[in-house]
């Protein structure tokens, strides 16, 4: 614990959602680097990121596990309470792609013949679902993440529109797998462990990836509003040195079974974690927690983000100052000064 | 009350004796309860059916992200539907649902202040329901199963250093992920975490 820094407030509630990507939250806590901070936290499983965001605007919550476009969106009242909020640490980079069911897949397999080739299976994919009798769903979670934007940014890439070559829907993540086996959606874009459960268990193939779409990118951050961070600046450094060396340890390979173990608690991500292990998916998603700029805020991605808000017609203001907003959400300053603490 | 007055609910909550006193109260206050959901693996369809003016939501329900990702979506829908929040700056209300752990989704348009009777109404029965819960449990469980409940409500507390009502939670989520009933996760709780104690030692 930094001898030097007076914590306003050592008892934290945090939320998370049972992804594999809220593995710097449960390091922190099973593995001790919270303790080591001073800091005693709940964790606390939500179903969605409804839940999350109201929960961290009014104060139920000291901060949560958020998908990236999270703090922005709030920031703008998007869909909610106008909260300002902002980040000062990813937690975790890629993760996410997207994924179709077996038969899509395995009728699309039969005319790629370059799965590196991007172009081609846009290509392919595109004269595939137009010889379909009906319109395919494709299904994600929630309209402010990644995976929404990764979506239609690969649709509109390959000449795929979303109104009238495919049907966009919203499923839970834990009905994807269900829903895509049962025929209810024909494929979707969500983050892991649900595009590598599909495929362990053969109910689905891999499209492409979230990675391949935009190369490295923040996913997941940690979310606090902006209140919080100015009442208790101590506090919240503590809390993202806490979290930034749970996120070296998770990291780290040699800790993958161990984390695995830990996932796989309850009330984390339940023992489907386990089946993870062994598995190595056609394609890496390369998820990272740490490693060179995975932790750093940059505003440059809150920059990215905006952009895709837009493209797909979720800001309405013209007058919008990106950059600024960008940097105040997106705090690297604050980051830096954690570390250095 | 006259008809203009009449709004369309839709309820979407897992726990029967919550559902059915909403119901009624909401029957009594004039309005028409269109359908309430315990099973919503087709809600899509139900919004775009029903056309409800508000849907009342248990804030522990995955479908929440689903119904904000419909407004968002559904642009062909003449009508979305918007959180709540979005149309109102009420956060005295907005604090008092969340606190009891409810949501609600309003039709684009509809004047907000028509729904606050409503929402007042819901905050009430979440709020009476939690007070009335362990009763519930009690009636409703074998002594046998309330006894696995319990002990794997400890266990959780003692893991997760949390309180009895969100040990309580934690288990009725894990319930709803899974699909199963209550004492058949606390059992797997339980074994996991007695497999994990004593791995540790």
């Amino acid at each position: 614990m930094s001898d030097t820094l007076t914590l306003e407030k050592t008892d934290l509630k945090l939320g998370f959602v049972a992804l594999l990507d809220c593995a710097p939250l449960v390091v922190a806590r099973e593995k001790g680097f919270f303790t080591k901070e001073g800091l005693n936290v709940i964790l606390s499983k939500e179903s969605s990121w409804s839940t999350i965001r109201d929960k961290v605007s009014f104060g139920l919550f000291d901060g949560a596990q958020m998908l990236a476009p999270m703090p922005l969106a709030a920031t703008l009242g998007l869909n909610g309470n106008k909260t300002p909020m902002l980040t000062a640490l990813a937690l975790s980079q890629n993760g996410t792609a997207i994924t179709l069911s077996q038969e899509i897949y395995l009728a699309l397999s039969e005319k790629v013949s370059d799965w590196e080739d991007s172009d081609e299976v846009g290509h392919q994919f595109r004269e595939l679902i137009r010889s379909l009798s009906r319109k395919p769903a494709i299904a994600t979670v929630y309209p402010y993440s990644n995976h929404h934007y990764q979506l239609r940014y690969w649709l509109e890439q390959h000449n795929i529109d979303t109104a009238s070559d495919i049907q966009l829907v919203a499923v839970p993540p834990t009905k994807m797998l269900t829903n895509l086996s049962s025929g209810l959606i024909d494929g979707y874009c969500v983050g892991e462990p649900w595009n590598s459960l599909a495929l362990i268990n053969q109910i689905g193939g891999l499209l492409t990836t979230g990675h391949k779409i935009w190369g490295d990118h923040m996913e997941k951050v940690l979310g606090v509003t902006q209140e919080w961070a100015d009442h208790h600046p101590n506090t919240h450094k503590a809390l993202i040195k806490a979290l930034y060396a749970a996120c070296q340890w998770a990291e780290n390979p040699a800790n993958k079974d161990e984390l695995l173990q830990l996932l796989s608690l309850p009330p984390y991500l339940d023992l489907t974690a386990i089946q993870l292990g062994k598995f190595k998916p056609p394609y890496s998603m390369e998820q990272h927690f740490a490693g060179e700029n995975v932790n750093q805020p940059d505003p440059e991605h809150g920059m990215f983000i905006l952009e895709q808000m837009k493209n797909c017609g979720q800001l309405n203001d013209e007058a919008l100052d990106f950059t600024k907003l960008a940097t105040d959400v997106f705090r690297t300053d604050l980051y830096h000064a954690a570390k250095a603490s | 009350m006259s008809k203009i007055d009449r709004l369309n609910v839709l309820l979407i909550d897992d726990e029967p004796e919550r559902v059915k006193a909403l119901e009624e109260a909401l029957h009594a206050l004039g309005h028409h309860v269109v359908c309430q959901l315990t099973n919503t693996s087709d809600l899509n369809e139900h919004v775009e059916k029903n056309h409800p003016d508000i849907v009342i939501i248990d804030m522990d329900s995955p479908n929440r992200d689903t119904l904000e990702s419909m407004s968002t979506m559904s642009r062909n829908n003449p009508r979305p539907i918007v959180f709540f929040a979005e149309k109102q700056n009420d956060r005295k209300t907005m604090s008092a649902a969340i606190n009891a752990g409810v949501s609600a989704y309003i039709s684009d348009g509809l004047q907000p202040d028509r729904v606050r009777a409503i929402m007042d109404t819901a905050i009430a029965h979440f709020d009476a329901h939690s007070a009335l819960r362990d009763e519930l449990e009690k009636t409703r469980n074998q002594l046998a199963d309330r006894k696995t409940i319990e002990k794997a409500k400890g266990m959780l507390m003692k893991h997760q250093g949390c309180d009895e009502q969100m040990a309580y939670q934690t288990l009725r989520k894990l319930a709803m992920d899974r699909g199963q009933k209550m004492p058949d996760v606390a059992r797997n709780v339980i074994e996991v975490l007695e497999l994990t104690n004593s791995s540790n030692k």
